[in-house]
């Protein structure tokens, strides 16, 4: 009898076997182009880094060359230097994490404010506000940035920093849909305690909801900071002050100065580039989330 | 709790004025300049729809508009593409996968102008990286690719594929893991291939999302800026110009704020005719089951 069974059986691990394999081989293949486009994500963060830790001769060389030589010298982070005092990046870096943190702050407030009223609160024009405060979203900037550049331009706020804070400040439909669908979720009864307690809607808001709200405040503070450190048409037409120069700012000024000194420009590049790996590195969590609901919205 | 009526006006006065100043404020004033002469220095003069009459008869404009069509035809299917095909390897759940859906994020996230400054660097004629590699591999005469008008928007695109394709990979993956494993399972028993899942259920199953992803990458191709300052300036002459670059040079280079406002309602009315279209024929491919 087992002599019967045993061709059948064989087969079944043959095949068994096989689907293992397959399993293996499917897998090296993912890894294969998963590696692939790791290399293409790569590679130009990668020269970025590597030229900025050149000498200036070394970027004209046929073949390019990968070595980055400053490395070996004395003094490795000349580039660096020179683009933080000489072409007052550090001022540039000062002036973003200021524009960028006010801004993602500001925004914090206002969205928070406008959500809690939209999910806890009951007002006439509620709905057809809210959804002109989301239809606003897909507007696109080319439609609405000259009437906002003549504004800046009547209210004297040309070269100060107010233009590239207020009207993100205020506009954060974003925020504003993200929050409200979360204070949504917060439990009536929570509510109820609260007004039992004798609050009034804002300290309803500012002791119980906003402490709640933590982890959707993260989210959105690291995306408008984000945001507001990227952004380069606001800095280029409200700010012709180099003082108040934004990073993204600074970076295409010294681009139209010094076209081809390449490891300067690279330099520059890593510096404004940097600081938001970091935060990246650091919040990954919160803006991969965000990111997502930004997205899917 | 309880409140007066005017409270909650308070709570959402911020945003309202905000919407009024710098949204739909800014739209009125922008329709109604788009009917006038105007260069912010001398008052608006009311030229009626000779600003939309200029542009149907001006080769530019017909130029950047096919460069607008190129660059979507470019930048859509490729960002898309790749966003699908990256969303489906992070999604096998391999040793590593979250490392990798992290790290190809990250171009997202950063300044486009410095990333735009590396490939400028990357692209370069004589001293760039690509052409060395090209050189290596023996393409005797590669073209200067920026500085080439047949090549310089299709550098723009990848460069905005490249910088995109991460975010594009999380909606994908959002919208994948969604996907209810128990039917591919089912269909595996049934000794379905692992292309005849992806095609037959994966594929329509995810079509909703990438409904939306669609919508919002033709939107995001029509207001393509940054790239294009800081790689080409539109060059060379207009190869690179896009009608959202070329709304900005004309108001803000030209200071033609009356043609550029009619140009940015224009660019307003052809995406929301698209996005209009795309909802339409939505019924034919997309399943909500």
């Amino acid at each position: 009898m087992a002599d019967v069974a045993a061709p059948l059986r064989t087969r079944a691990t043959v095949r068994h076997r096989d689907k293992g394999m397959r399993k293996a081989r499917r897998g090296l293949v993912v890894y294969l182009f998963l590696f692939a486009y790791a290399v293409i994500t790569l590679v130009p963060f990668a020269w970025m880094v590597l030229t900025s830790f050149k000498e200036p001769g070394d970027v004209f060389r046929v073949p390019p060359t990968v070595s980055p030589t400053l490395l070996y010298g004395e003094e490795p982070f000349q580039n660096y230097r020179e683009v933080l005092t000489r072409y007052s990046f550090a001022r540039y870096l000062l002036n973003s994490l200021f524009v960028a943190g006010t801004a993602a702050l500001g925004q914090l407030v206002t969205c928070s404010l406008a959500g809690f009223a939209f999910a806890r609160m009951h007002f006439r024009g509620k709905n057809i506000l809210f959804a002109l405060v989301l239809a606003t979203m897909l507007v696109p900037t080319e439609i609405t940035i000259i009437p906002e550049f003549l504004l800046m331009v009547r209210l004297g706020w040309l070269d100060t920093y107010l233009p590239l804070i207020v009207p993100s400040l205020m506009i954060g439909a974003f925020g504003t849909f993200l929050l409200t669908e979360f204070f949504k979720t917060v439990p009536r009864e929570l509510e109820d305690a609260a007004v039992i307690d004798g609050a009034t809607p804002f300290g309803a808001y500012l002791r119980i909801f906003l402490p709640l709200a933590g982890p959707a405040l993260a989210s959105l503070f690291v995306i408008a900071f984000i945001t507001n450190w990227n952004e380069l048409l606001r800095a280029v037409l409200y700010i012709s002050d180099s003082d108040l120069r934004t990073l993204p700012l600074g970076l295409t000024a010294l681009q139209g100065q010094y076209e081809s000194r390449w490891t300067l420009l690279m330099a520059g590049a890593v510096v404004s580039v940097l600081p938001m790996i970091l935060v990246y590195l650091a919040a990954q969590k919160y803006i991969v989330r965000g990111f997502v609901s930004s997205g899917l919205k | 709790m309880r409140y007066r009526p005017y409270v909650p006006y308070l709570f959402i006065a911020p945003m309202l004025l905000g919407l009024i100043l710098f949204r739909l404020g800014p739209m009125l004033v922008s329709l109604a300049a788009s009917f006038t002469d105007w260069n912010i220095i001398s008052a608006p003069t009311w030229l009626g729809l000779r600003n939309y009459r200029e542009m149907l008869s001006s080769a530019a404009f017909w130029e950047v508009l096919g460069n607008t069509s190129l660059y979507a035809l470019f930048y859509v299917p490729g960002v898309m593409i790749l966003g699908l095909a990256l969303a489906v390897l992070v999604n096998q759940r391999l040793p590593g996968s979250t490392f990798f859906r992290g790290f190809f994020f990250l171009p997202y996230i950063t300044s486009t102008v410095a990333v735009a400054l590396v490939w400028k660097w990357i692209f370069a004629t004589r001293f760039g990286l690509l052409n060395a590699l090209l050189h290596a591999v023996g393409v005797d005469d590669p073209p200067s690719w920026l500085g080439d008008a047949d090549y310089a928007l299709v550098s723009v695109a990848v460069v905005a594929v490249w910088q995109h394709a991460g975010f594009q990979m999380l909606l994908f993956l959002a919208g994948l893991q969604n996907i209810d494993d128990g039917l591919r399972e089912a269909a595996r028993i049934d000794g379905a291939t692992e292309f005849q899942i992806f095609r037959r259920i994966t594929l329509p199953l995810l079509s909703p999302v990438t409904f939306f992803i669609l919508i919002i990458s033709l939107i995001a191709s029509s207001q393509t800026f940054e790239v294009t300052y800081a790689l080409t300036g539109g060059g060379p002459q207009r190869a690179s110009t896009t009608l959202a670059f070329y709304i900005y040079q004309n108001a803000f280079v030209h200071f033609r704020m009356g043609y550029a406002s009619a140009l940015a309602y224009v660019l307003l009315t052809l995406v929301g005719t698209i996005t209009l279209v795309n909802f339409a024929l939505r019924r034919r491919w997309v399943s909500y089951g």
